[in-house]
């Protein structure tokens, strides 16, 4: 039976053919933690093994200008830590780090890298920190999940 | 680290019986097909495939639905062979006849007396009526749920229309392009502007001059909440607010006074899907005008060959692909209709896509977040018994919406009344 160009490439039969190549993790991603629950999901975050993905907590940041820490401890300029990333991750789960959040944002835009904020937790004590990222964030996740962090960065190959 | 594992690519796909997707589908009620499909009391029965199980339903004498195990439990023969007469169907083969409960009620060979046929009985599960949908629930009968309370099917039958069509992929793939805000700019860009359900609208114009929409993705009591948010007048944003209830509703944001569409994903098998797709207004009844251009597969709904649930536009004629018409800006793709855009995209996957070679972009957390939420649901069905999100009928009653708001304010905060049923009330929409 003759098949048209379009029913015998989606066969499953065709599917055997698809170019397989292992698919090299493509994105440099930078976490920032901006509270201290959100910095024990960094941590536990920052366990599994990831190829591109490194992760911090807002030193002093303000008007472009900051400092970064990392999870151990070292500080590093905020400039230095953005070259190079094509994605910024900011978590949250209280309003503590609006500032920040918003000055990430605000920076990540002037840069063109993409920002995606996890807002973690069951009622409103990231409101402000939400608001503050709204502008800037290509995506808000909205979760009680702490794993949707995890399946985020999974799914962005960092 | 793939996206998607192979083994749990496979867990969200295999829906047949004893596969834990599979047992997580049968916690719901679900549309195993229209009512027009058995117009009348003792008209032909239907073969009906759901969840990799072979039925047949049928209307008996008495109006009853019932909806039983394909073949005669005697020699196997197909029950759609069966002359539906008499409060039951009868297979032609040997005249074992059935009621709707798939419970055998006559074996003219058995002695007139005889109680032989009382221990022969079909898989049988309930068939209802609801607006223009018979519903199942292929569960097990002690857990079964209250009936659906979908909006949809609940407004009088001058408000509402319902289609569905066949697709030839996995569910799963299918159901994704439903909590797929992004791609409506570029693949359905054309219907924006033509389409007699979908043009004329405000929103429209936000859609168009904004293509780069950023993303809020919300739990629900019964899915998700996706909001997609794209630049309005100064200061303000404009946001479509699309529901998923799981397993597999979702609805689209509202054009203007257009019906508010949407659709409900069902598995036929691993390879195959039923999309049902509906309009409906809250409030007033469907124009003629709007009837007709729904028959006639404008908006979400398709054109389908006469006598079959199959679009006339399908994979074995290229989707009458026109490259011209593409060419002059007519469509996106050179696929016209917005439901065969989208369904000529999503079987060019393959039957059932491999999701360890995707590339997500963070404009894809809904569909990320989704696969998450189904996944820890199957789970925690399979190993606690935990009734999934969405069975309770509470959570089918909700609304997508589309607003401008300004820009400081939270869509979920906005919206809470927007995006639920509320009878008497029009839709909340731009």
């Amino acid at each position: 039976m003759y098949l048209s160009e379009s029913a015998r490439a989606a066969s499953a039969s065709e599917s055997r053919f698809r170019i397989d190549v292992p698919i090299a993790p493509a994105r440099a991603a930078r976490v920032v933690a901006l509270d201290e629950r959100a910095v024990g999901v960094a941590r536990r975050l920052a366990g599994r093994p990831w190829a591109h993905a490194r992760f911090y907590t807002p030193g002093e940041i303000r008007e472009g200008e900051g400092l970064l820490h990392e999870l151990d401890g070292a500080t590093l300029p905020l400039d230095e830590v953005l070259t190079g990333t094509d994605v910024v991750v900011v978590l949250a789960t209280e309003d503590g780090g609006r500032a920040a959040a918003a000055e990430i944002g605000r920076i990540c835009r002037r840069r063109g890298i993409t920002t995606a904020g996890v807002i973690l937790g069951d009622g409103y004590e990231a409101d402000d920190a939400t608001a503050a990222l709204r502008p800037y964030a290509r995506v808000l996740l909205l979760s009680a999940d702490e794993g949707d962090a995890f399946e985020l960065l999974t799914a962005l190959r960092v | 680290m793939a996206v998607l594992r192979k083994d749990i690519n496979e867990l969200l796909t295999q829906t047949g019986p004893g596969t834990p997707m599979g047992e997580l589908f049968r916690q719901y009620w679900i549309p195993a097909l229209l009512a027009e499909e058995l117009p009348e009391d003792d008209c032909p029965p239907v073969r009906v495939k759901l969840l990799s199980e072979r039925m047949v339903a049928f209307r008996d004498s008495e109006g009853r639905y019932g909806l039983v195990d394909e073949f005669c439990a005697h020699r196997g023969a197909s029950l759609w062979f069966g002359r539906n007469e008499g409060s039951g169907l009868r297979c032609p083969y040997h005249g074992w006849k059935y009621d709707v409960t798939g419970q055998c009620v006559e074996v003219p060979s058995e002695a007139d007396n005889s109680s032989f046929c009382r221990n022969v009985q079909l898989t049988a599960y309930p068939l209802v009526k609801i607006g223009d949908v018979l519903w199942t629930h292929m569960g097990d009968a002690a857990t079964r749920p209250p009936l659906p309370d979908f909006e949809w099917v609940h407004v009088p039958a001058e408000q509402t229309y319902t289609s569905k069509r066949w697709q030839q992929c996995n569910w799963l793939q299918a159901f994704e392009g439903g909590i797929d805000s992004s791609h409506v700019t570029f693949l359905h860009s054309g219907g924006l502007k033509t389409d007699p359900l979908f043009k004329g609208a405000k929103g429209n114009e936000y859609n168009l001059n904004d293509t780069k929409p950023f993303f809020e993705v919300a739990d629900s009591e019964g899915g998700l909440f996706v909001g997609a948010r794209r630049n309005a007048e100064e200061g303000r944003y404009y946001w479509r607010i699309t529901p998923w209830v799981m397993p597999s509703f979702t609805m689209v944001p509202p054009r203007g006074d257009h019906p508010v569409h949407g659709h409900f994903w069902v598995p036929i098998d691993d390879e195959n899907c039923w999309t049902y797709s509906f309009d409906y207004h809250p409030v007033r009844p469907l124009t003629e005008t709007e009837r007709q251009a729904m028959i006639d597969g404008h908006g979400v709904h398709s054109k389908n060959i006469p006598g079959t649930y199959r679009p006339m536009a399908n994979m074995d004629n290229d989707y009458l692909i026109d490259r011209e018409a593409q060419k002059r800006g007519e469509t996106y793709s050179g696929v016209a209709g917005i439901a065969m855009q989208d369904a000529s995209l999503q079987e060019s996957m393959g039957p059932i896509v491999d999701r360890s070679k995707e590339r997500l972009v963070p404009a894809d957390s809904g569909i990320i977040k989704a696969r998450q939420k189904l996944r820890k649901a199957v789970i925690a069905l399979r190993d606690q018994g935990v009734t999934p999100p969405g069975v309770d009928p509470e959570h089918h009653r909700v609304r997508s919406a589309a607003v401008v708001l300004p820009q400081a304010e939270s869509f979920l905060d906005s919206c809470r009344d927007a995006v639920k049923v509320n009878p008497g009330v029009a839709q909340t929409s731009v």
